[in-house]
């Protein structure tokens, strides 16, 4: 179902003729029919397998690493260890992109040299004949180990006499917020209500595992074909390889899924390195077993929350501290902690305000980005908190939520003013609406319904002044090109460009041709990360397209002999507003426009609002461009025998600015649905000191198939976004709230809560067991 | 990776069984097991006999009073049966929610009877029907009740030369009730937790047969027979059942895994055990 809020603040519906209209994407026919090429279905002559060798302890020494024998082997033609490497041994593993600066620099080895600090850490790489062959040279690696004491809880980490992972105390970043008073803030309060959230490792899943093709062509340049959100890795390639950043070339084609994982960079450097050795072609295609260990899953977060309210539900205060195990390497973790920071309060407003957030070391898998990037896991803890804390002043958790919404207007917990429309409320309303009645309870069967709220950034931390750049080009047909290095991971943000280009020159979407996903050829536009990528990339081409449109309105007024602002273009013609009579096809326009020699191309770059960065005393200032605020609500069963859940309605409601494709925006939020569903239910990464127990999916358990409930999808427009026609980011706030809404309506069925996710059928059954107990005592 | 293995092709029953005869083969069915198996190195064999050009073993025959079912009917056949619903209830149910569509057109149930899992989801129902098992050899057959087909996690009775060629029951009366319920993580395409099932049949008021079989809460799944001798020849009444499911869980020897806790295993084999038993009682009464 589909909604325009038609209420008195929405902005008026634009005259719109493709943006927002429930159109298929361009690249649907190409994947429908089996057409699309992925990076590792690429098939060059002459072309090498690789494979891996994985460390399978958590933390140890190396003592020694003996390949002879997997050298000798027919048909192996690169072993390769640390000590092949460039001295340096290091590749980037920060925020990477468009971004200019205000980065931290953190870096990896590419291969473990003289110790392995997780289980999964790169040890040696092979290219042989066959994948056979190389996993046969792998299994003849001789690694000797001694397993050395590591450190696998965050709060152990950050123990004096723990083993150090990271720099000197094994803390990768800390943050603190104070704003208001506290103390103050509490004595005002009828009620302060402490509690302790955590929840657990995510993995993030994607269809299409990590896969490149690496070759060196003969002008000498490094060519890799990989599975990323970000085509900006030649440089991190280029100067973990010592090479000029001119003679690396990398290229994503379509990308089976990201999700974050493929974010940081995965397998690229590896498959250089390999295919510079041998001076041939190397694929490289992830097992689903290796994926798992090949990027870095969801942080578990322990989040602590005081909070004081008065009576009539007004927050007065909140003390939160939180902690992230980074895993042994940095990764993006303290930009993830930044996130979780500011997301903390949610979207409420609270103005004494203290936090304390800290991201540790330990000798786990390196966590990374993951959808939600933080902010996920502390809207599930502050979401809790909020239903506990509306339980305890007795009032609807709505209606509390209401008193202390964030407004246009507001600060939110770094001080920055919120600009764009803030529709919570709207949101949560029709949200919970659409649930209905909750059914009734029947013999071993509970109901509850659940409602979660957020406050979600769209675009990056605004100190690294991100960048897009797009082209657009009228071409002497009349058909428009869209040249912009996007990379498509699955969600449309390739067909999008040719929506928006499509509706500010006339054409339809479908007759454009976007090139995207290579650096080289196209202008850089940044990552497919941070719900960026539509708002960054839309905007620029928005900017390119309307500069073609200025330019071909000045000529095209001369020959109507009208002024450019009475031209429109729609339906592949341009026409005078006032008398549509007078119009001319695209076709002829751009043959005409072209004898005038009329500028029909442009290059634009559009530039993320900046900022200074953050008092590092108070924690206030200005962090990212803007929010995407909404709610999700869900309606759950629970057998009271069994401590099953089934969720059965899922409701997604957000204020998407305005939706360029319905269809996306309603795959986005039916995805997130599932996704979130997993996070709360059964998705679980299981160490057992460090090392995986659960690396396969018949153990991680995703939803599947038979596991999806009724959802429904409620789309609000206050085009009040930063991005193309008002858009605001969308790919990670829908997500956000689904895992707390589930989480808060199984606390709703069963009548008490679990504090640490995931909700599985055993810690359900035993909850219920617990506050029988507790009852039958009273 | 796959290791490398050597592969027959067996076209007819006896050459099948001539081929087991050599004592190195191992049967090779929809491989949805063995293959997974194989490739994490949990299975070490290197020698297969695939069945699964050996049409005599995939068939569903339904006669007067027995419905018999080849080793190499798939999961998907079982489903497609339209009889099935009524000579076999609870190995619909089963069929229905087992792993997903894929792996239900490959999986046989021959393989899910041999490979002697403790969470293999027919052989609940399938014990509860009272069902017989035929095993052939290249020196002849033999027939015997499934509930002594188990000896221990993963061992069977059978010999290296034989194959299980058949499954056979006497379909439930029509007033009986026959049910099957599997917890696991998640609804679908999940490794059972606890699998239960439960044949009641009633008459006269009373309680004329009952059958209770219990899944992944031992080494191999297994029939409760003190439950059921506390239960046959009376009315169930609340305490009974009770007492029964408590005696069932009771028998349960289960382990903790990344799924579940022993725990909750024996927690839930009673609370299921109870409730299916109610049902049953319920709906054959
Ligand atoms: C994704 C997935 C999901 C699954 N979900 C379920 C589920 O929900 N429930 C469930 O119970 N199982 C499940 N399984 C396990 C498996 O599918 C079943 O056990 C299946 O029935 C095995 O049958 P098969 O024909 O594939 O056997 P195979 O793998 O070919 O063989 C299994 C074993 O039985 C032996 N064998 C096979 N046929 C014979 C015969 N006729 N005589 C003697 N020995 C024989 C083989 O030698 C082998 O040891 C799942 C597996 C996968 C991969």
């Amino acid at each position: 179902m589909n909604q325009v809020d038609t209420s008195p603040n929405a902005i008026p519906n634009v005259n719109l003729r493709q943006v927002g209209k429930n159109k298929p994407r361009n690249d649907s026919p190409t994947k429908v029919y089996g057409k699309a090429i992925y990076a590792g279905d690429l098939i060059m002559d002459d072309m090498l397998f690789a494979k891996v060798l994985h460390s399978d302890r958590a933390c140890a020494d190396i003592k020694s690493i003996d390949v002879s024998v997997a050298k000798t082997l027919p048909g192996v033609h690169s072993v390769l260890t640390a000590d092949d490497l460039p001295a340096t041994n290091a590749v980037m593993t920060d925020m990477p992109g468009q971004v200019g600066g205000g980065t931290k620099n953190t870096k990896q080895p590419i291969l473990a040299k003289e110790r392995v600090r997780f289980y999964g850490e790169p040890i040696a790489l092979v290219a042989a004949e066959s994948y056979e062959l190389a996993q046969r040279a792998l299994d003849l690696i001789v690694v000797d180990y001694e397993d050395t004491e590591g450190v696998y809880d965050a709060f152990d980490a950050q123990k004096p006499d723990a083993p150090i992972v990271y720099g000197n105390d094994n803390i990768v970043a800390a943050y603190k917020v104070r704003k208001g008073d506290i103390e103050k803030g509490f004595q005002e309060a009828d009620f302060v209500l402490e509690n302790t959230y955590s929840s657990q490792y995510q993995e993030q899943a994607f269809l299409e595992p990590e896969a490149a093709v690496a070759w060196v062509d003969e002008h000498d340049i490094l060519n890799i074909r990989s599975s990323t959100q970000v085509v900006e890795h030649f440089r991190a390639v280029a100067d973990a390889l010592g090479m000029p950043h001119n003679k690396v070339h990398l290229q994503a084609p379509y990308v089976g899924g990201g999700f974050g994982g493929k974010e940081v960079m995965t397998i690229e450097v590896w498959l250089a390195l390999l295919a510079m050795d041998a001076q041939r072609p190397v694929k490289l295609k992830q097992t689903r077993e290796n994926s798992f260990i090949s990027h870095g899953p969801r942080h578990p977060f322990t989040i602590t929350h005081k909070t004081g309210v008065t009576k009539d539900g007004k927050i007065t205060a909140a003390k939160i501290t939180l902690t992230s195990d980074a895993g042994a390497y940095a990764k993006l973790s303290p930009y993830i902690l930044l996130y979780a920071t500011v997301g903390a309060t949610g979207p409420y407003r609270v103005d004494n305000l203290w936090i304390d957030s800290t991201s540790a070391a330990t000798n786990n898998l390196p966590t990374c980005a993951y959808r939600g990037f933080g902010t996920m896991q502390a809207t599930t803890a502050c979401e809790a908190q909020m239903e506990e804390l509306s339980k305890l002043i007795g009032l609807d958790s709505l209606e509390f939520r209401r008193k202390n919404f964030i407004q246009t207007g507001d600060p939110n917990a770094t001080g920055q003013i919120i600009r764009s429309a803030v529709w919570s409320d709207q949101c949560a309303t029709k949200a919970r609406e659409a649930l209905g009645d909750k059914p009734k309870s029947t013999e071993h069967t509970v109901y509850g319904h659940g409602l979660a709220c957020y406050q979600q950034s769209y675009g990056r931390i605004r100190w690294m002044k991100d960048t897009s750049e797009s082209w657009v080009g009228l071409e002497m047909d009349g058909t428009l090109i869209v040249r912009c290095a996007v990379t498509d991971i699955g969600a449309g943000q390739m067909s999008a460009l040719a929506q928006i280009a499509g509706e500010v020159l006339g054409v339809p979407m479908e007759e454009i041709t976007v090139y995207f996903g290579d650096g080289h050829v196209n202008p850089l536009a940044g990552t497919s990360t941070a719900s960026r990528a539509l708002y960054m990339t839309g905007k620029a081409t928005e900017l390119a397209a309307k500069n073609v449109r200025n330019n071909l309105f000045e000529c095209m007024a001369e020959y109507f002999d009208v002024r450019p602002e009475e031209l429109d273009l729609g339906d592949s013609k341009v026409f005078v507003q006032d008398n549509p009579e007078r119009c001319m096809s695209v076709k002829d326009m751009a043959k005409h426009c072209a004898a005038q020699g009329v500028h029909r191309h442009s290059l634009e770059i559009y530039r993320a609002p900046p900022s200074e960065g953050l008092d590092p005393e108070t924690g206030q200032g200005e962090v990212f461009p803007d929010f995407t605020y909404g709610a999700h609500a869900a309606t759950v069963a629970v057998d009271t025998d069994t401590g099953e859940v089934t969720v059965i309605k899922s409701v997604g409601a957000h204020d998407v600015g305005q939706s360029i494709n319905r269809q996306a925006v309603e795959g986005q939020i039916e995805g997130s649905a599932l996704m979130g569903q997993g996070f709360a239910l059964s998705e679980e990464l299981i160490l057992e000191k460090g090392v995986l127990k659960n690396g396969s999916f018949s153990e991680y358990l995703i939803p599947t198939s038979e596991d999806v409930p009724e959802i429904e999808s409620i789309i609000l427009e206050s085009r009040s976004g930063l991005g193309p026609f008002g858009s605001k980011g969308i790919g990670e706030p829908v997500f956000s709230p689904v895992a707390a809404s589930i989480v808060n309506a199984v606390a709703d069925a069963i009548g008490t809560r679990i504090h640490h996710l995931p909700l599985t059928p055993e810690k359900v059954l035993t909850a219920i067991n617990e506050e029988k107990t507790k009852e039958a005592a009273e | 990776m796959l290791p490398r293995f050597e592969l027959s092709q067996p076209q007819t029953l006896p050459e099948a069984l001539k081929a087991l005869a050599g004592g190195v083969g191992q049967p090779l069915a929809g491989g949805t097991n063995l293959f997974p198996d194989l490739r994490g190195g949990r299975e070490k064999g290197d020698t297969f006999i695939s069945l699964s050009q050996v049409g005599e073993l995939r068939y569903i025959e339904h006669t007067d009073n027995r419905v018999t079912l080849g080793s190499g009917a798939t999961i998907s056949d079982i489903l497609r049966d339209p009889q099935m619903k009524i000579a076999a209830p609870a190995l619909v149910a089963a069929s229905d929610i087992f792993a997903g569509a894929m792996v239900r057109n490959a999986a046989t149930i021959g393989g899910n009877v041999c490979c002697g899992s403790p969470s293999a989801d027919s052989v609940p129902p399938l014990l509860t029907l009272g069902a017989d098992v035929t095993l052939a050899s290249a020196s002849g057959e033999r027939t015997l009740p499934l509930d002594e087909f188990y000896l221990d996690y993963k061992k069977t009775v059978m010999k290296p030369d034989e194959l299980l060629a058949s499954i056979s029951w006497t379909p439930p009366t029509p007033g009986s009730a026959h049910l099957f319920y599997k917890l696991s993580r998640r609804k679908g395409d999940a490794i059972t937790i606890t699998g239960i099932s439960v044949l009641v049949e009633a008459e006269g008021g009373k309680c004329k047969t009952v059958r209770i079989a219990l899944g992944s809460v031992a080494p191999t799944i297994f029939r409760a027979h003190e439950a059921e001798g506390m239960l046959a020849g009376r009315v169930l009444t609340s305490e009974l059942i009770e007492e029964a499911a408590q005696s069932a869980a009771g028998q349960c020897k289960p382990i903790s895994d990344n799924r579940a806790s022993a725990e909750y295993r024996l927690l839930t084999a009673h609370s299921l055990t109870r409730r299916l038993l109610r049902q049953a009682w319920k709906q054959a009464s």
